[in-house]
């Protein structure tokens, strides 16, 4: 298997906090070698409304942060040692109760294509709340002018049907609205997840991955509601794509053989288990991957979905 | 090596080769012909592709590397023209190739509906790659519009895929609910529902005329005239087997090419699999049984032994978050029973279809967790009388109860400022303080905070907060269901149709988890005046949800004939008219009586000779009576001040100008006016539903009267100078009665129950008059009409009430 | 059995009833909302209602004159009621309706 692990990726930190009492504790990051930002994360914690984190928390929704120097972002002199310049911070509710928030950190230059968005219902469409593209500057232009109906493209899709969605070849013209940007940018693969926000807005975030700077070489969507799966404590893998192993969805309809994945059995089933975002930097990861990060997704009171992306 | 030809590069045939190639690899010379450019890929995947939530390399089965390492020689994008059964050769568009064995799979295509214009560029059937690769084209255009023609499976999937791409989609469906073949009417409504969520617009019934445009695809216009804008039409109304190849080579065939168990055709040498064949009458779509014809098949040409069965069959629509699932037979049946579930506020319906404790179908719309269970169990044939209670709830339940909905879960749920009480503007809160400081009873809470002291439809509501508040000390007082089929109040019903946009029975059934499948005979009428009610112009009637006096727009008599009156307005009649009365009653011997309401009854009239005495008062120039209607009955009338000495005003002349602005409305009970032209009242009007007293001064206006089991004068509404402001002040009346009673309460009943006081406080205001009046000219708009001229041609008046079928001359020789 | 074809599924409106008329009464042909077809006699047991004329529900109708509910599967009168009507074989073949009327033989001496 050949894969050039060393490639550019376009996202360089993934780390995990969670409530305890008032405050927000690290609970697990996988930092790639920035060993001077991860020790000044680990001893951190965060008040509600306090950081990138507690901001996410606080205001209950989604946050991008493009610019450091300045801001409220509390660990910006380890960041800009690191050479991490944008981060985005997801807070995971399960109604109004925070579980977690993903924060992922990025360093924008010339070479790293990619999307990382927020989109918001503004009465009745959904427009681009903010997002971080990179170098993808005519993409983010675009972004920016395009607004999505129900059901219409990627975020409208995610919207309409309240369920995460991966799309294939988004260059290629195929179901995206901004498809001529985002082949321009080399933007192949995107991945649309609701996000529920104890505010009365909705949001959907979307993560664009190009070939050159991935954000993911694989992602899996898995559905655990109870409709889907029954009582106990499962998910249903029921879309997937990798790089090495190809299609990982059933072809099947109904898809009876569609892999299962249960409670506390391997990195999925972690966050089955804990109902918490869960990153691994393996070893135990399929396909030789060296890392993945699982997000679950929370719907009418229960762990609906968990996404996860590998590179 | 016997030289084996495949006509086919399908899903059925790849699997073939497959079997063949891991059981004897070598032991076939392949040559595989594909009539598209490329080879065997997964053809039920096409929908995501067109979504973008599968790419086109993704959905391949085999690729040219497959095909090498097997040493198949591929003649792809080749057609074959002809098979020679006698040489033993196939020939291609590029020369013949010799077989020793033939496998023909050429699959299906789509049936094009033979509408006008069904031949312009734009309009396309979804099948293939290229079907696929034209609609992502057409849907790349800013601004483009799909028309999607078959509300089926694979139609409603290129819709949902289509919207993704960005376009406005509208989907045409000929029968009355979606997906038809496998689903009822109650998941058919949902899946409708969760589609227009997703901004597809869906027309059912929709009778599409013909497809327009100048050199291209411009639009739909169906039978009503509505004309639907569209850059592509993608027609999707099922598919058709392609076996014209080996009918021309002399093979048997029916609707396909006919195949035995080993799915060899009438040709020795020659076999058939997949979508062009017909076994024992059936025909194939579905992928599972052409994955089993596929193994059979190998096993043939290996010289193994099996047999091709029919099994039964389940499907999963392919549109992201769309939970549906659908298996086994749902065809007639004597003996077969019916368990349902709902859970409206979760959007769930699921149904299983048993017989002789055996499961035979099921349905799932919301919850598929179990669907891989029940589709053992019908596979199976399981016997289930032992779970039958629970079964419906799943494996999880086998042994314990299953979980049971709390009916006041709801209202328990409500945050303290919803509003219970709209007319009095009350929230939930204001009530719970109230009880919480001793009202303990619906009129004590009505007393200190006005809930429910208006018009009283919130009635259901501010007891069931009562019951959350108060728990078992509270026993709802008065408030009975609609009937055996739900919980909920008559008043329930009407507020919910209106606040949650219900627009057909199927909704009620499932939104207010109806406990039965369909009604039954007291809801059903109800909740059919409900819907055509509130919902004019989008609800249509339903004849079947009518006592049969308004299906056959007669009086049924206890003897089983009918009785027939025609309209006389305000009563008065003519010569002209009373001969054609006179004549009719002769013709089709009917007793003559003249009634209360001033109107010429003819009684024992058969039912079968309904249609022509209609027919005959129609051509004299009457229209029917409605004497059989929960609708407008009669506006009795003096002579007034035409011929009365003590006459004040016309009231004849209103009597017949409020019957042609009235007639043919449907109303919760038949309703009854009267118009005396002076206070000596001839016409009776004081105990009328709407009564009007002419004076001097202009009109009294008098409602809620009663002269049947009740007696009750009428009350006085308001007095007012002029015609027409009689007319709007009672036309007003009407519609707030026809918007707000309970089924079957006559205009007194209601009137006591909301109280005139809130009446005349609504109709008062000029502008919610105005209101009242123009929503019921809408309804006037579809229903005034009579019902005797809906038989317009001989054939149709013939056919109106014949039997089925005619057996008396045979069996009586 | 001796099946006879009365006519097409669709003749029938869903929720509805046709007749066929035979030398020895009519016999009424319902079609359920799930599309199930189901024969009984066109005269209930009671005071003689055309049953054909009643509001058809699940599997089966209320007496326009009198309101008693029939099962369509034993032709018998719902709760408290005893009547009991005559049921005949009837089930649904490509579209088509079939109806075995030998039990009407005996119905005259009955």
């Amino acid at each position: 298997m050949l894969m050039t692990r060393e490639a550019p990726t376009f996202v360089q930190v993934t780390e995990i906090w969670v409530p305890d009492g008032d405050v927000l504790i690290h609970a697990g990051g996988n930092y790639a070698g920035k060993d001077g930002f991860a020790e000044s994360s680990v001893r951190t914690s965060f008040a509600k409304g306090e950081g990138l984190p507690g901001k996410a928390w606080a205001e209950g929704r989604p946050v991008v942060l493009k610019r450091f120097d300045g801001s409220y972002f509390l660990r910006a002199e380890a960041a800009a040692e690191a050479g991490l310049t944008a981060a985005v911070a997801i807070p995971v509710f399960d109604g109004d109760t925070l579980k977690a928030v993903l924060v992922v950190l990025c360093s924008e230059d010339a070479e790293h294509m990619g999307a990382i968005e927020v989109w918001e219902d503004k009465g009745g469409v959904l427009v681009l709340n903010d997002g971080f593209y990179g170098a993808a500057q005519e993409f983010e232009f675009v972004s920016q002018h395009t607004t999505f109906s129900y059901g219409q493209g990627l975020p409208g899709g995610v919207w309409a049907a309240g369920v995460p969605i991966l799309m294939r070849d988004l260059g290629k013209g195929y179901a995206f609205l901004r498809a001529d940007a985002a082949g321009r940018a080399g933007l192949s693969t995107g991945i649309g997840i609701p996000l529920p926000s104890p505010t009365d807005s909705t949001y959907v975030f979307t993560l664009i991955s190009a070939e050159g700077t991935p954000i993911a070489r694989r992602f899996e969507i898995w559905d655990a509601r109870a409709t889907t799966v029954g009582p106990a404590k499962e998910a249903l893998l029921v879309d997937g794509l990798c790089e090495v192993e190809g299609p990982l969805w059933s072809g099947r309809n109904p898809d009876f053989d569609a892999p299962r994945a249960a409670a506390w059995r391997g990195p999925v089933g972690q966050v089955l288990g804990t109902g918490l975002p869960f990153i691994s930097t393996g070893p135990g990861l399929p396909a030789g991957y060296g890392s993945m990060v699982a997000l679950p997704v929370y719907h009418g009171g229960e762990l609906a979905h968990v996404v996860a992306w590998y590179l | 090596m016997e030289k084996l030809v495949v006509i086919g590069a399908g899903m059925a045939s790849g699997r073939v080769l497959e079997h063949l190639f891991d059981a004897a690899p070598g032991a076939f010379d392949v040559t595989l012909f594909n009539a598209e450019p490329r080879g065997n890929y997964n053809r039920i995947m096409l929908s995501p592709v067109l979504s973008g939530e599968k790419s086109a390399e993704e959905i391949v089965t085999h690729d040219a590397d497959w095909y090498a390492r097997h040493g198949v020689a591929t003649r792809f994008g080749e057609r074959v023209t002809a098979i020679d059964p006698a040489r033993k050769v196939v020939t291609g568009e590029n020369g013949e190739v010799p077989y020793d064995k033939l496998v023909i799979a050429t699959g299906a295509a789509p049936f094009i509906v033979p509408l006008p214009g069904h031949d312009l560029p734009g309009v396309i059937g979804f099948r293939d790659m290229e079907d696929t690769g034209a609609m992502i084209a057409a849907a790349a255009t800013p601004g483009a519009t799909a028309v999607v023609i078959g509300g089926g499976l694979l139609g409603l999937e290129a819709a949902a895929a289509l919207r993704l791409r960005g376009m406005e989609v509208t989907v045409l469906h000929n029968s009355g609910h979606l997906m038809n073949r496998q689903l009822d009417e109650a998941a058919g409504y949902l899946l409708e529902k969760d589609l227009a969520r997703r901004g597809i617009k869906v027309i059912t019934r929709a009778g599409t005329e013909r497809i327009d445009g100048d050199g291209k695809v411009e639009k739909v216009v169906l039978g009503d005239g509505t004309e639907i804008a569209a850059s592509l039409v993608v027609m999707s109304a099922g598919i058709r087997p392609r076996a014209g190849l080996g009918m021309a080579a002399g093979l048997a065939a029916g609707r396909a090419i006919t195949v035995d168990a080993q799915m060899r055709t009438s040709d020795p040498d020659i076999f058939a699999v997949g979508e062009c064949v017909e076994f024992e009458g059936n025909l194939f779509g579905l992928v599972a049984p052409l994955y089993d014809q596929a193994r059979v098949l190998a096993k043939t040409l290996l010289g193994e032994e099996d047999a091709f069965v029919m099994r039964e069959l389940s499907t999963k629509l392919k549109v992201t978050g769309c939970d549906l699932f659908s298996a086994g037979d749902f065809a007639e049946g004597e003996g077969r029973e019916d368990i349902v579930f709902r859970d409206p506020a979760r959007g769930i319906y699921k149904r299983l279809v048993i017989e002789a404790d055996r499961l035979l179908g099921a349905v799932m719309y919301g919850d598929t967790a179990d669907a891989n269970w029940f589709f053992g169990l019908i596979k199976d044939g399981t016997d289930i009388s032992e779970m039958r209670e629970t079964l419906i709830f799943g494996p999880a339940f086998q042994g314990g109860g299953g979980p049971s909905a709390d009916p006041l879960a709801a209202v328990a749920a409500l945050p303290p400022e919803a509003e219970i009480c709209g007319c009095n503007g009350v929230c939930k809160g204001t009530i719970v303080t109230a009880i919480n400081g001793g009202a303990q009873t619906l009129e004590t809470v009505k007393a200190q905070t006005k809930a429910s002291a208006s018009c009283g439809t919130c009635t259901g509501l501010v007891e069931q907060v009562l019951a959350v508040t108060l728990g078992a000390a509270f026993e709802a007082g008065g408030a009975k269901p609609v009937c055996g089929c739900t919980e909920l109040t008559h008043e329930d019903v009407r507020r919910l149709i209106k606040a949650r946009e219900l627009k057909s029975q199927a909704a009620v059934w499932q939104e207010l988890g109806w406990t039965t499948k369909d009604g039954c005979h007291v809801c059903r009428p109800a909740i059919n005046y409900y819907l055509l009610a509130d919902w004019p112009l989008e609800y249509r009637d339903d004849p079947q949800s009518r006592f049969v006096n308004e299906r056959n727009h007669a009086n049924i008599q206890k003897d089983g004939t009918y009785s027939v009156m025609p309209r006389m307005w305000g009563g008065m009649t003519t010569p002209e008219e009373l001969l054609a009365i006179a004549a009719a009653a002769k013709k089709y011997d009917a007793a003559v009586k003249v009634t209360g309401g001033q109107r010429i009854d003819l009684l024992g009239v058969k039912k079968e000779d309904l249609p022509a005495i209609w027919k005959d008062l129609n051509d004299a120039g009457m229209v029917s009576g409605h004497a059989y209607t929960k609708g407008l009955r009669t506006v009795k009338t003096c002579v007034g001040s035409d011929w009365c000495r003590f006459g004040t005003q016309d009231s004849t002349g209103l009597g017949i100008k409020l019957e042609k602005r009235l007639w043919g409305s449907w109303t919760p009970h038949k309703v009854k006016l009267a118009v005396s032209g002076c206070p000596r009242n001839c016409a009776e009007a004081t105990c009328k539903d709407v009564g009007i007293v002419c004076v001097d001064s202009g009109y009294q206006i008098g409602v809620a009267g009663a002269a049947g089991m009740d007696v009750k004068e009428t009350e006085r509404l308001v007095d007012v100078a002029t015609e027409e402001e009689a007319i709007e002040w009672s036309t007003a009346f009407i519609q707030l009665y026809r918007e707000n009673a309970k089924y079957l309460d006559r205009p007194y009943k209601w009137v006591a129950k909301v109280g005139l006081g809130w009446v005349k406080e609504i109709l008062s205001d000029a502008a919610e008059r105005r209101a009242l009046n123009a929503r019921f000219d809408v309804s006037q708009s579809v229903y005034q009409t009579d019902p005797w001229a809906a038989l317009v041609t001989e054939e149709e008046r013939k056919s109106w009430s014949s039997p089925l079928m005619d057996m008396s001359r045979e069996a009586a020789e | 059995m001796s099946w006879i074809d009365i006519g097409a599924l669709d003749d029938i409106p869903p929720r509805g009833a046709r007749l066929v008329r035979t030398g020895k009464g009519c016999v009424a042909v319902f079609r359920t909302g799930a599309d199930e077809v189901f024969a009984l006699d066109d005269a209930c047991p009671h005071k003689g209602g055309p049953l054909s004329e009643g509001i058809v529900h699940g599997t089966s109708v209320t007496c326009p004159l009198h309101n008693r509910i029939f099962d369509f599967a034993t032709g018998a009168a719902q709760g408290a009621d005893s009547e009991v009507t005559r049921t005949y074989p009837a089930k649904i073949e490509a579209g088509r309706v079939l109806l075995d009327l030998s039990r009407l033989s005996g119905r005259s001496a009955a």
